[in-house]
């Protein structure tokens, strides 16, 4: 056969689909966060891959160095990195557009590089590993059942279900939220600041509360990374991720939660599916080829629907 | 003034050298409707953003029904009654008009989390009894068929009368609109003007409104006050500040030997 053929040896596996599901539906997560504040508050968050780690390494280290148990480990460091969203809030969040953009971007730096080096605490860049003895007990009873249905051998079911069921849950309380009066003044503020302050609302604990929710979502999904790769080091929490997750939020829609998923798993579904793009070509190059499909994709689905997969074109139209 | 809901003393700010109000003094009588005159740049809109806490002032007093309100944010000032519409109008594009106005209630429990937790049921009750009284007012300002429509399909004059209806969402005690005649049709401004005089002698609701058309001014305001170069140079009746020099020359340019 040409060498130029796209070889679809692994493209039936399984396994290797269900491990792409899982990252999109971590992407998703992670991205319902920036939904809220981009979408509905209209603040622009480009820190959330610090807040991710920041939930990853509280629950970590809270589990290796301090001996607590999983079930007050995740929910303590979910609220590390609520505090984390807050603290980093209260100064920022007075800052108009592209200002608090840069300063989430410095914040995600800032934790990073304390990441990398606070050996002591975190192990740098060796990372930290054995944190999910938990998650591998919970693992081996589910694929005891999922074996009474013939579903034992695909080890990563149970995780792709934690994942997506983690998604769902996160959504529905998410649109929930969206349809409460507390809903409405987050998006008064995103439509205008002035007029909603001028009506009594006061935008800026609004804003510290969505971004310190979206933290807290950030942190979730920081668990699950964990657990799917069973190891936390720096690199994985790198401003990269938040940029996917943007990408994500454009493709999805802006100011519609399910858009989200849509847009992770079609981003993700058109990357790994460029890794079978068979090319003569080293394979540095062949990792470029694939972003570069997935901009194209972007560029098509931007030109066809300027507003996202799921985005209202009208509200879009509107918003100017 | 026998019975003055605000009062604004000695009030002042600079933006660098540019001294966009200078010392603004000057009291509004309960009840009334008090028009804020004075030539362009004469700081009547920094006066109204001084006021309802968007611009912080320099110095002076402001005080809202006893209680100062100088330095505070708008959000708070607003919650105290004060409540305000800009030059160019804040329609929540994005949001239905129905949302604008429901947005506007100030006794709603659900708009904080802890609220939306703790008291589940009092929330939804309070939010049919808001939605009802948003509908009330939509059909006051003959809005009700847009209810669902995004405030930002509406046509200008739509969007004013919107801003209006929702601003008395609020349930304020005095209401400071900017020029809410701005390109407005005769028709529509007189609708306006009429809802100003009905809410006044109905619910006792002061209004402070700035204008440019003196037969607005002369034929609807009790009381006028003349802003020229950030200070008050006269207030009294519509009648008396016609006839008073300052006005006059700041109007027309000063003649002679006195400056204001």
């Amino acid at each position: 056969m040409s060498l130029y053929l796209v070889s679809l040896d692994s493209f039936g596996h399984v396994d290797f689909w269900l491990g792409v599901g899982i990252v999109a539906g971590i992407y998703s997560i992670f991205t319902l966060g920036l939904q809220l504040n981009v979408g509905f508050t209209g603040i622009v968050n480009l820190g959330q891959a610090g807040f991710m780690a920041i939930g990853a390494y509280a629950m970590a280290i809270l589990i290796l160095t301090y001996g607590w148990s999983p079930w007050l480990a995740l929910p303590a460091a979910t609220l590390v990195a609520m505090l984390a969203g807050a603290l980093v809030a209260i100064p920022s969040v007075r800052l108009r557009g592209d200002y608090l953009a840069i300063a989430t971007i410095a914040f995600a730096e800032i934790v990073q590089s304390t990441a990398q080096n606070a050996l002591g605490l975190t192990g740098g860049n060796n990372g930290l590993l054995g944190f999910d003895a938990w998650w591998q007990t919970i693992q081996v009873s589910m694929l005891g059942l999922l074996n009474l249905i013939g579903l034992g051998t695909q080890d990563q079911i149970p995780l792709f279900l934690l994942v997506w069921i983690t998604f769902l849950v996160l959504m529905l309380i998410l649109l929930a939220l969206q349809h409460t009066p507390w809903g409405r003044v987050l998006r008064a503020i995103r439509e205008d600041e002035d007029a909603a302050a001028a009506l009594g609302k006061n935008a800026y604990a609004y804003k510290i509360q969505s971004l310190a929710l979206a933290a807290a979502i950030g942190a979730i999904a920081g668990y699950l990374l964990a657990l799917n790769i069973t190891i936390i080091y720096p690199g994985t929490y790198s401003a990269d991720f938040t940029f996917i997750g943007f990408a994500i939020l454009v493709l999805g829609g802006l100011g519609r939660y399910a858009g989200v998923a849509l847009g992770s798993i079609l981003l993700w579904f058109v990357l790994e599916a460029a890794r079978f793009i068979d090319l003569p070509l080293p394979g540095d190059k062949v990792a470029a080829i694939r972003l570069l499909v997935v901009g194209l994709v972007l560029i098509f689905v931007m030109v066809l629907r300027p507003q996202g997969l799921l985005g209202r074109r009208q509200e879009m139209v509107l918003r100017g | 003034m026998a019975d003055p809901i605000f009062a604004v003393r000695d009030l002042a700010k600079s933006f660098g050298g540019l001294q966009a109000v200078d010392g603004a003094t000057f009291e509004v009588e309960r009840g009334s409707i008090t028009a804020l005159i004075g030539p362009n740049g004469a700081g009547k809109t920094t006066l109204f953003n001084l006021v309802t806490g968007f611009i912080k002032p320099d110095r002076g007093h402001i005080e809202f029904d006893g209680r100062s309100v100088f330095g505070r944010p708008p959000h708070v000032v607003a919650r105290q009654g004060m409540l305000r519409t800009f030059q160019i109008t804040k329609a929540l594009a994005a949001m239905t008009v129905i949302d604008n106005m429901m947005l506007a209630a100030p006794d709603q429990p659900g708009e904080r989390l802890l609220g939306l937790a703790t008291r589940p049921f009092t929330w939804r009750r309070q939010e049919r009894a808001i939605h009802a009284r948003a509908i009330d007012l939509l059909e006051r300002f003959q809005l009700s068929r847009l209810a669902t429509a995004y405030a930002g399909t509406l046509s200008g004059g739509q969007r004013k009368l919107l801003e209006f209806a929702r601003l008395l969402m609020a349930r304020p005690r005095i209401v400071l609109l900017d020029e809410p005649l701005a390109g407005v049709n005769p028709v529509l401004g007189r609708q306006i003007l009429d809802h100003m005089h009905e809410l006044r002698t109905k619910s006792g609701i002061t209004f402070l409104f700035i204008e440019h058309d003196m037969e607005v001014v002369m034929n609807n305001a009790d009381r006028v006050v003349v802003m020229a170069f950030g200070r008050v140079i006269a207030t009294g009746l519509p009648s008396e500040v016609r006839r008073d020099r300052l006005v006059i020359d700041a109007y027309l340019g000063a003649h002679g030997e006195d400056v204001a």
